[in-house]
């Protein structure tokens, strides 16, 4: 891992790769979108490892428990997508899970995603709940098993290889719409975490719901996230990851990336197209296309973060 | 899609009788089609994020045993009529301050739709 001088300024370019379903490479640079042939990348030299080691890989939404029709089974998606880290050359040390890990809190369904993930080859798994792990009457069933780092509070920061790691909860006081909230003794706590950070160090704020305004009728969206990104925007390098909407969306702020991650159980429809979020059936032969999970590497020439969404298929 | 909340209560349930708009009568089939939308939380027979449908029209709000209700819609003394329906998809924290649910139908001929399917779920 390439990361004690990875310093990265307000001027250097992120560069942001994700691998799409279809088989394309998205390079983002100086805020501009390319796409880029994945048989293209193949050819580079290292066939792609010139892009840096893996610093993290993201899941999100495994939504263990959901047995419907959009995929009657997460838990073999969950699997696969697994398998798929551990296939990578190089794993990363550490796994981001952005939340709804089940689909109804109960004590099994997350016995069962503990078990799961206990196939996956990473020293760390850090999570943030989503609404769906905080739907039991006590609300304790996730903060009794992922709650210790934080003092039951679920939110909390943590340091690694240089990068500082935020972990949000936006779930607990939904708002208009659904809309996620961070609360005011959350943004306090946060904002005097920040406080400490030199403008170098290298950022990722990780949350359940979009801190960045999405679809704002289908509450894809936190309604108080505005101070946390002004305070965010003194870094040089941020990135701000969600899940909560199944799919990849991604945007580009001065030097801060947001970036959403599919589902490892269903999709969700585009923002705004058809009547309303909920889980999208597709063909089985395409399912496979539209799950997956993220990955994040951080090099030091050029330095850079890249994210690289990979699908099932 | 799901959000919860804790606090908030109804107050003058009756008045949203008196109130209740007409509702058209919508189209099954496509009901069933956006009626997909809805499993994220829902299923027919089973309760999930939210309790179990069928026979939901004409059921009384927070009836059916064993599923954890919010006390707001619990205490609500509301009847799932095709009308009250319509205004609960419309905007369920307007109908019900502090209920569960907040995903909301903003086409009326997707609610109209939903319901008339609703009503064939007995």
């Amino acid at each position: 891992m390439i990361l004690s001088d990875s310093r990265l300024t307000r001027r250097e370019a992120l560069h942001c790769l994700a691998f799409g379903g279809a088989g394309t490479l998205f390079a983002l640079s100086g805020g501009v979108l390319t796409p880029v042939d994945l048989a293209r990348a193949a050819s580079l030299p290292g066939q792609g490892a010139e892009l840096g080691r893996p610093l993290f890989v993201q899941f999100s939404d495994t939504h263990i428990g959901f047995h419907k029709d959009a995929n009657p089974d997460v838990a073999g998606t969950l699997a696969a997508s697994i398998s798929l880290v551990n296939a990578l050359l190089v794993r990363p040390a550490l796994v981001l899970h952005t939340g709804d890990i089940t689909h109804l809190s109960k004590p099994e369904e997350f016995d069962r995603a503990r078990a799961l993930f206990s196939h996956l080859r990473a020293t760390e798994l850090h999570t943030v709940p989503g609404e769906h792990d905080v739907a039991d009457a006590t609300v304790s069933e996730y903060f009794h098993r992922f709650g210790a780092l934080s003092g039951g509070k679920g939110y909390y920061s943590f340091d690694h290889v240089g990068v500082h790691f935020v972990a949000l909860v936006n779930v607990l006081q939904a708002k208009d719409g659904g809309a996620g909230f961070l609360g005011e003794e959350q943004r306090a706590w946060v904002q005097h975490d920040l406080r400490a950070r030199a403008a170098s160090t290298p950022i990722v704020v990780f949350a359940h719901m979009p801190l960045w305004s999405i679809h704002d009728a289908w509450g894809w969206r936190t309604l108080d996230a505005e101070p946390l990104m002004a305070e965010l925007r003194r870094f040089g390098s941020v990135s701000v990851l969600n899940g909560h909407i199944h799919q990849i969306v991604q945007k580009v702020e001065g030097q801060i990336t947001f970036h959403t991650a599919r589902s490892t159980a269903y999709p969700q429809p585009a923002p705004g197209v058809g009547p309303g979020p909920g889980p999208l059936k597709v063909p089985a032969d395409r399912l496979a296309s539209v799950l997956g999970v993220s990955s994040v590497t951080l090099q030091r020439h050029p330095r850079q973060f890249a994210l690289h969404d990979v699908s099932l298929a | 899609m799901l959000a919860l909340t804790t606090t908030g209560l109804l107050s003058g349930s009756a008045l949203l009788y008196a109130q209740a708009p007409a509702t058209r009568h919508g189209d099954a089939e496509r009901g069933r089609r956006v009626y997909q939308v809805c499993a994220g939380c829902h299923s027919l027979d089973e309760d999930d994020v939210g309790p179990r449908h069928r026979g939901v029209v004409g059921r009384q709000a927070g009836s059916v045993p064993g599923y954890a209700y919010s006390p707001a819609l619990r205490d609500s003394h509301l009847q799932w009529s095709p009308e009250n329906l319509d205004r609960w998809l419309q905007n369920p924290q307007a109908l019900v301050p502090g209920a569960k649910m907040f995903f909301a139908l903003a086409d009326a001929t997707d609610r109209a739709d939903v319901i008339a399917y609703l009503e064939q779920q007995r």
